[in-house]
């Protein structure tokens, strides 16, 4: 009977309804700017990325769907939940970590927290709590009792995630949760979010425009781009577009290039360096032979996490080669690829 | 059906932990199924939290200084009064209820409005916090309005705690229960004017202060305007007087003396349009401006206008704040 409720609980909108709905989703902001056109998307539970440049339009979706904004046509719904309707039920079962800092400096990460979970709707003795108990699982222990503004910028991103999660929300968004972090903290972050979306059963939603960063932890996978949606699919046929090979020789890029396409191997030239699609090993031995053979002095080689942008690049054949590979094709909607890529090269 | 369930709890509860495996002190993820209040309650906690922070309750020692000693200068008249009224050197009290040491109260609501409304307003303005308030259940205008609710009562209590001190330390002094009943039909309209200064001033100090997110700004802005406002009232009324028909210099009591440009320029302090109205209403004590008389519903209008002004600029203030 209590499972039966916490069931219930969990999900309160039905178990079959997808964690975020948009059908035709489109925002204008006067007569010019459009923020979103026309975006239609599923995301079931588990970890999704939501990936694009800067201004691609993730902000101004994370505020539709968190009943802030509405959009000028079509429908959103979260948790089961339409956006303009129910606006107030979302936020009361959504968690949100925005980009910049929202932190005071002059009062403990435990006052902090425990007043956001007052604001999210806890009794005092339970926000007080949750919030000792989320500070504990974002790896918060004695420092909690410390003011804020003593905190490094990892330990400040941690109190954000803290104050996220102390409402036990069913869904997490979490915008850019990684900025400003040193590789080192990146990494705890990501693992963090991992241990949420899989451990902790709560459905994630991570902004970036670092695919490379997002796509090591993510279950889904939506690119964005000039407020279009450019994919949205599992992680699995993404990954393969990301293996990218940065190759820098100090001089001869040309050379090598043709070299390399002589070989088989997709490449293009990216200003002082030569970006390589990775097959396979095979690739790898083939820019080894490559230089050796040309015999050019190689100065860095770097499997790399690809931005976005570079990946839908239009004018990269790197990018229709790899998107040709994961079946990107007019299957999702009336436009061929090169119209899509057009388009997100636009901004 | 419903070991279904329970398999799908326990999964939920203690994540990847199989019951009875896990390590004592990492209990696993905790789902919440307690009560989750609605906007209504959230926006009075907000409220608490907000009237907590006027006095910088929650705060370091700091925060407690200016209020503390603020307070205790508004209560130095009451407790006078009582001291007097024991040492039996007056027979009644020496302070009245509704005018309360008219200047006094001014000056020190002044410093207090300035130091404390940027508590409120301008520390989450500064450290970008609203986002995470908007993120949440409340609407916009909750989160003014709840600020609103909290400034004033926190002038509630600076005000009227005082006036309640010299009631209490007057009736302890009289005997008989014409004399207190006579008190006690006295004070009440000093608590309500109380009221009226409390709510008028709240959302005009607010709303001085969340011009900036920057504290000394804010504090300027609230200083600035109430006490150039007050200055500017007091000097020109000066000089009316000073140059009238009368030419004496002295405080002019009669509304039928005092000239037309010293009620006008009473409508320009927030604080002599609140006194102005009090004798509109009936209050016969000696306050910080002339009776109005035929006036009064100039200074009526003045203080909706104060009133519904700031109020109005605060909840558009925060319309327009960005979330992300």
């Amino acid at each position: 009977m209590t499972a039966d409720q916490a069931s219930q609980a969990r999900a309160p909108a039905g178990a079959d309804a997808p964690v975020i709905a948009a059908t035709a989703l489109t925002k204008r902001f006067g007569a010019s700017i459009t923020a979103l056109d026309a975006l239609t998307m599923a995301v079931g539970p588990g970890i999704t990325g939501l990936v694009g440049a800067n201004g691609a339009g993730k902000s101004t979706l994370i505020k539709i769907l968190l009943g802030l904004l509405q959009p000028t046509s079509g429908t959103a719904a979260v948790l089961g939940l339409d956006t303009v309707a129910h606006g107030e039920q979302i936020r009361g079962l959504t968690g949100y970590m925005p980009e910049h800092d929202c932190l005071p400096p002059d009062v403990t990460a435990t006052e902090f927290v425990t007043h956001m979970g007052r604001m999210s709707g806890m009794p005092p003795t339970a926000a007080k709590e949750r919030a000792a108990e989320s500070l504990r699982h974002v790896g918060l222990y004695e420092e909690r009792y410390r003011q804020i503004g003593t905190y490094s910028t990892g330990m400040k991103q941690r109190v954000k995630l803290a104050q996220a999660l102390t409402g036990d929300p069913r869904l997490l968004l979490l915008d850019e949760p990684t900025n400003g972090l040193d590789p080192a903290g990146r990494t705890a972050m990501l693992d963090l979010i991992s241990r949420i979306g899989g451990e902790f059963g709560i459905s994630v939603v991570v902004s970036s425009h670092l695919l490379g960063e997002v796509e090591q932890i993510c279950d889904h996978l939506v690119a964005i781009a000039a407020g279009r949606l450019l994919r949205s699919a599992t992680m699995s046929s993404f990954t393969q577009v990301s293996q990218v090979l940065a190759v820098e020789v100090e001089e001869g890029a040309d050379l090598l290039g043709a070299e390399l396409a002589a070989r088989g191997v997709s490449v293009v030239r990216a200003e002082r360096e030569l970006v390589v699609l990775i097959a396979g090993d095979e690739t790898f031995d083939a820019v080894r032979d490559a230089v050796a053979r040309l015999g050019l002095p190689l100065i860095r080689m770097e499997q790399r996490r690809h931005r976005v942008e570079e990946l839908f690049r239009a004018d990269a054949s790197i990018a229709g080669a790899a998107l040709a590979r994961v079946g990107f094709d007019a299957s999702a909607g009336g436009h061929t690829t090169a119209a899509r890529t057009a388009a997100a090269d636009g901004h | 059906m419903a070991t279904d369930n329970m398999a799908d709890d326990v999964g939920v509860g203690t994540g990847a932990l199989a019951p009875g495996t896990g390590v004592i002190h990492d209990i696993g993820y905790q789902t919440y199924d307690g009560p989750r209040f609605g906007r209504a309650t959230i926006a009075l906690a907000l409220c608490w939290h907000s009237l907590r922070s006027a006095f910088g309750v929650g705060r370091g020692a700091k925060a407690k200084i200016i209020p503390v000693l603020t307070f205790a200068i508004m209560c130095a008249p009451a407790v006078i009064n009582a001291v007097v009224m024991a040492l039996g050197r007056s027979h009644g009290r020496v302070v009245s209820y509704d005018a309360y040491v008219g200047p006094l109260r001014v000056l020190v609501l002044v410093v207090f409005i300035a130091a404390q409304a940027p508590e409120l307003v301008s520390r989450d303005l500064r450290s970008r916090v609203l986002p995470l308030y908007f993120a949440r259940p409340i609407r916009r205008r909750d989160y003014p309005l709840a600020k609103f609710a909290a400034f004033a009562l926190a002038l509630l209590a600076m005000i009227d705690i005082p006036v309640l001190l010299l009631y209490v330390g007057t009736i302890m002094q009289v005997h008989g229960g014409a004399a207190i009943w006579a008190q006690t039909r006295a004070a009440v309209p000093g608590l309500l004017v109380g009221l009226m200064w409390a709510v008028v001033l709240a959302p005009i100090g607010l709303a001085l202060a969340s011009v900036s997110g920057r504290r000394a700004f804010s504090t300027g802005s609230v200083a600035i305007f109430l006490f150039m406002t007050w200055t500017l009232t007091t000097v020109l009324t000066k000089i009316v007087q000073s140059t009238g028909p009368h030419g004496t210099g002295a405080r002019l009591s009669s509304a039928a003396q005092v000239s037309a440009a010293e009620h006008l320029f009473g409508l320009i302090s927030p604080f002599t349009v609140l006194d102005g109205v009090r004798q509109w209403l009936g209050g016969t004590s000696h306050g910080i401006v002339a009776d109005p008389g035929g006036y009064g519903a100039a200074y009526g209008v003045a203080l909706l206008a104060f009133l519904g002004v700031s109020l109005a600029a605060l909840v558009r203030r925060y319309a327009s704040v960005s979330v992300s």
